[in-house]
């Protein structure tokens, strides 16, 4: 039968529908997701913190963007300046339309920003560093309406953990040395009382602030009551200028320090010869290989281990954002992501790995309706009801390459022992 | 565009705050000579005191009186005024460099005492838990913005016209006569310690009550609000607007603080992805630039001071 232009039409036309079909899930979109970030990076160690957050929002995008919609993040600066960094969050809530807004660090920026823009607007807001218990009680008064979330390991388990240490490793009395911030000093705070608890004596509590070219007269004042060992909630320069100043002054090298410490740089400024005693508490990664996938995929990208501060929370806090958005769907509202957080933190949930292949395989468990348990770069994150992280616990030591598993706490053993001391 | 006037609600409530404050330097500097350089303390006082007086009980720290809001701003006022005459006692007989000095000192140990004492004021936690005035009524959103803004305004205008009738007044010749030439006032029969002490500790208490509004304008204060860099922000804004002249005064404020927040707003928009990181170090560049700016275009001020010549020399 001849050919006609009607039939030549169709075949052209089912062809095209054919190929069309064969095309990849994962076409590029002509949409963009605008989320806003409110870092410090006029300050050298905020910058790590939004490059990586940039790092998560790259590997989302790979891996097709969220709720139909390819990611982009405005970044704008705090300046370590409440009113700074509340406007800045205004301006991206306002002009640029954000649903969901990430950060601050410093919990003097973040409580204004939560009291003043994001919670007034339904805007989720998501810190990977903010560490003031202000926030807990904050949310126990029910003034976050669930929007406030953070990535960061509580003091409560960081406190408990160091008392576990010290028990174990039988220290009687410990000085205690703090950055003299709310962090520091709900740290000190707390751990007068476990460490009371578990029966260690804190023989001298010692604030350090920020920036001073010399710790002697502190260190001299812990000194004077010659403890068997030393409490660290300091950040890397603090901590190694203070534990330089501590050795030299003949202080004991047994130490136990909170996760700040937990650097390349310190452990070489301090050098490794005096850590050979140090133990250290942090959040824990799971057992399981997707746990590494943060790491392999960061050390890849930027060429260094993801050790210091804060940059394995802002990875965590912008992905398990950005899985909240997507299980929410399109045109979601701000609460309506911040009520999907606990169905991409579910326990029972399929576990994904942090990366662009877990968030991929996140979205199929979504649409299927599933939950899924998020692998985290800080471990299985899990939000209590005040935003509060609850994840097990690891004591860690340095190594030569970098940061040994000394012992490991799962979820129920962390929350047994901080049972056993209250 | 509704996004847009809901910032700009906001962005004006934190300007004309900031000009309260800006007004009250222009009193201590533009008109009486008198180089604080602790303007932060007096702010931080009227902060902190409002907050202690109008906010719910907290665990550990003084508070828990939940004034009325008008009770508890004017005890932030009190509080920044006392604090001001206890430290103008003590220093108001330094000149210049070591007045600024000085009371840059009792700024640093005013937010040390604050950082540290957690009794009185909740340490670096600062306090939290305020409850805005008429939140119930008016509920969280722009329109509570927009009554707040309005009621800034009103404070705004009214400090501005009181200063304005003070400048113009007998005081205010005064006090020109003792920041120009304080023998010859003297001489006349003037007691300029004491006159110096007055306007001293009525520009605090104008500083204490802008703090007030900011503190509660956040529902929030904490050291972090209280460092010396809003001592440089708020005398960059009297130099740019004009020292001795009030509408220089809230002029500068708005240029400044609009350049701040413009600059960053800017930044984040327009920058070339790869800059994106580091556009809050270029941010304090751009700020810079527009101060040195403004000195090297009009070094005397956007708005000058006004000098009045009350009698004229030429003969009847």
């Amino acid at each position: 039968m001849p050919v006609t232009t009607k039939t030549r039409a169709g075949l052209t036309l089912g062809l095209a529908l054919g190929l069309g079909a064969l095309a990849p899930a994962a076409v590029a979109q002509d949409c963009t997701t605008k989320i806003g970030a409110v870092l410090p990076t006029s300050v050298d160690w905020g910058r790590p913190i939004a490059e990586v957050a940039q790092f998560a929002v790259d590997q989302v995008n790979e891996a097709g963007g969220a709720a139909g919609c390819k990611i982009e993040m405005v970044l704008r600066d705090t300046q370590v300046d409440p009113k700074v960094g509340v406007d800045a969050a205004k301006a991206l809530v306002d002009l640029e339309g954000v649903k969901l807004l990430l950060g601050a660090v410093s919990s003097g920026v973040s409580m204004p920003i939560l009291t003043s823009v994001t919670v007034p607007a339904g805007v989720p807001q998501f810190s990977c560093c903010s560490s003031s218990t202000a926030f807990t009680k904050l949310a126990e008064e029910g003034k976050t309406n669930g929007l406030w979330f953070r990535t960061f390991a509580t003091t409560a388990v960081q406190s408990a953990v160091a008392a576990k240490v010290a028990r174990d490793k039988g220290y009687k009395t410990v000085a205690v040395l703090y950055k003299n911030d709310d962090w520091g000093q709900d740290m000190a705070r707390l751990i007068a009382a476990d460490f009371a608890a578990v029966g260690v004596e804190v023989v001298a509590n010692v604030a350090i602030n920020d920036a001073q070219p010399s710790y002697r007269a502190e260190v001299t004042e812990a000194l004077a009551a010659q403890p068997e060992a030393l409490y660290l909630a300091l950040y890397p320069v603090e901590g190694t200028s203070a534990v330089r100043e501590w050795i030299s002054l003949g202080g004991t090298q047994n130490m136990i320090v909170a996760n700040s410490l937990k650097s390349d740089e310190f452990r070489d400024n301090v050098g490794l010869q005096y850590l050979g005693n140090t133990l250290g508490t942090d959040t824990a990664s799971p057992r399981s290989d997707s746990a590494d996938a943060f790491r392999t995929r960061y050390v890849e990208r930027f060429g260094s281990e993801p050790n210091g501060p804060g940059l394995a929370n802002s990875y965590d806090a912008t992905m398990i954002a950005l899985l909240a958005m997507e299980a929410a769907g399109p045109d979601a509202s701000g609460a309506d992501i911040a009520a999907a957080v606990p169905r991409v933190t579910d326990p029972a949930g399929t576990r994904v790995s942090a990366d662009a292949a877990g968030f991929a395989a996140a979205k199929e468990v979504l649409a299927g309706g599933g939950t899924v348990m998020y692998d985290g770069g800080t471990g299985n994150v899990r939000f209590d009801a005040n935003g509060d992280v609850s994840a097990p616990a690891v004591v860690w030591s340095f190594a030569e390459g970098g940061i040994d598993e000394v012992e490991y706490l799962s979820l129920d053993d962390v929350n047994g022992f901080i049972a056993s001391l209250r | 565009m509704i996004g847009l006037i809901s910032y700009l609600v906001f962005f004006a409530t934190v300007a004309s705050i900031l000009a309260i404050a800006v007004l009250g330097l222009n009193l201590q500097w533009g008109n009486t000579g008198l180089f604080n350089g602790g303007v932060v303390a007096f702010f931080g006082a009227g902060a902190y005191g409002t907050l202690i007086l109008g906010s719910p009980a907290l665990e550990g720290q003084l508070g828990g009186f939940e004034l009325a809001y008008p009770l508890a701003l004017t005890g932030g006022m009190v509080a920044a005024a006392l604090l001001a005459w206890a430290v103008g006692a003590l220093t108001l007989r330094l000149r210049h460099d070591y007045l600024a000095i000085a009371t840059f000192g009792v700024a640093v140990a005013f937010e040390s005492l604050m950082r540290n004492a957690e009794w009185l004021a909740g340490g670096a936690k600062g306090i939290r838990g305020f409850e805005r005035p008429l939140r119930a009524a008016l509920g969280d959103g722009f329109l509570y913005n927009l009554a707040f803004l309005g009621f800034v305004l009103c404070l705004l205008v009214a400090v501005y016209l009181f200063l304005e009738r003070l400048v113009g007044s007998p005081f205010g010749r005064l006090l020109r006569a003792i920041r120009e030439d304080e023998d010859a006032a003297r001489s006349l029969g003037k007691r300029p310690a004491r006159v110096r002490l007055v306007a001293f500790v009525t520009g605090s208490a104008i500083m204490g009550l802008a703090g007030g509004l900011y503190a509660s304008f956040y529902a929030f204060v904490s050291p972090q609000d209280i460092l010396p860099v809003l001592t440089f922000q708020i005398w960059a804004m009297l130099i740019v607007g004009g020292a001795g002249n009030n509408r220089g005064a809230i002029m500068g404020t708005l240029l400044i603080w609009g350049a701040w927040t413009g600059s960053g707003w800017a930044l984040s928009r327009f920058a070339p992805i790869e800059a994106q990181l580091y556009t809050g170090s270029i941010q304090f560049v751009m700020i810079g630039a527009v101060i040195v700016g403004m000195l090297l275009w009009r070094p005397q001020g956007l708005f000058p001071e006004r000098l009045v010549v009350s009698q004229s020399g030429r003969s009847n």
